[in-house]
């Protein structure tokens, strides 16, 4: 339903001028897809550590990097990308 | 075996991980299963369970669950829209000012959106409450950047907040996006984040609240939004 929501709010900024991309686990991908959702990224990762295992700040920074990088690159609406690699267990 | 011994059927012991008796937000996905495939779920986690205990590859119990998240939430996708409205990054990332909006629950401590005027909700028993959360109206918490972890609470009945309490980023990048700054990567990121519980209403969320928050990120002039629903 969180993304759901939050592509719903995506949609609103897009009709209002302003650019978004959203970063979303790829088990709700259907959801974002569904819902021609402005840019995605798709993230290989569990629900609610959707930018990696907690502490590992080098995997969130590369998702949101990337996340980053499709909100520049993006052309259309509807522009999914899927962030390769595993979700790590986390570093204590 | 004596009468009085209450039996619970296979659906039953399911459901209960959905908000029921064992309410537990990170496998509540089970209860959607048929019976054959949560059988199959859990046995192959007990048998790489038996494996992790030999060499201690973790790795595979993630890979696990993981396949089994995304299998079990495959039907998802009930807002269905053909097109979508876009705007264009209209200048370089590194010239531009952008703000970060979570689903993910998140609050200052001593600001807490109290949902339904209830003080100190835990988060079992938002978690009980799923249903009237999703009737209401969200409420939108501000976030200054770089709050420590301590100050930050996180509560949502939609989803285990453990992650989420352990480090605040791995859905609300607040800290990764001050250092993507500081790279110059992006121009500004505006001083205050924001936070909601994505689990409401939809109909309220796009005819009251959305609309009031798009124009709270059009007064402070942000270019860009990055979203992290969870």
């Amino acid at each position: 339903m969180c993304h759901v929501s939050v592509g719903h709010i995506a949609r609103l900024l897009e009709a209002s001028g302003i650019a978004t991309v959203i970063i979303g686990i790829r088990a709700f991908r259907p959801s974002l897809e569904a819902m021609t959702s402005p840019r995605a990224l798709i993230t290989p990762h569990l629900m609610g550590r959707t930018l990696g295992a907690p502490g590992d700040r080098d995997r969130q920074r590369a998702v949101v990097a990337a996340a980053l990088d499709l909100l520049e690159t993006a052309s259309q609406p509807g522009t999914l990308a899927e962030l390769p690699g595993v979700y790590r267990v986390g570093k204590k | 075996m004596s009468d009085d011994v209450q039996r619970e059927s296979f659906e039953e012991f399911k459901s209960s991980f959905a908000y029921g008796s064992r309410t537990d937000l990170g496998f509540k996905f089970i209860a959607g299963l048929p019976d054959r495939d949560a059988a199959r779920f859990l046995q192959d986690l007990l048998w790489k369970l038996g494996d992790t205990f030999d060499d201690g590859q973790f790795e595979r119990i993630v890979e696990h669950v993981y396949e089994w998240q995304v299998r079990a939430y495959a039907g998802e996708g009930k807002w269905v829209y053909a097109d979508g409205p876009f705007t264009p990054l209209r200048k370089p990332l590194s010239k531009s000012r952008l703000a970060l909006l979570s689903s993910s629950g998140h609050f200052v401590k001593g600001d807490d959106p109290q949902p339904f005027g209830v003080k100190d909700m835990t988060q079992e028993e938002a978690a009980a409450r799923i249903l009237q959360f999703l009737k209401s109206e969200p409420r939108l918490s501000r976030i200054p950047v770089g709050t420590p972890k301590e100050k930050l609470a996180v509560r949502h009945p939609g989803y285990d907040v453990r992650g989420a309490q352990a480090d605040p980023n791995v859905v609300f990048p607040h800290e990764i996006l001050i250092g993507l700054e500081r790279e110059g990567r992006i121009g500004e990121l505006a001083r205050e984040a924001y936070s909601f519980v994505g689990a409401c209403s939809q109909r309220r969320l796009l005819k009251e609240s959305g609309p009031q928050w798009v124009r709270l990120l059009q007064e402070q002039e942000i270019d860009a939004a990055l979203l992290t629903p969870v």
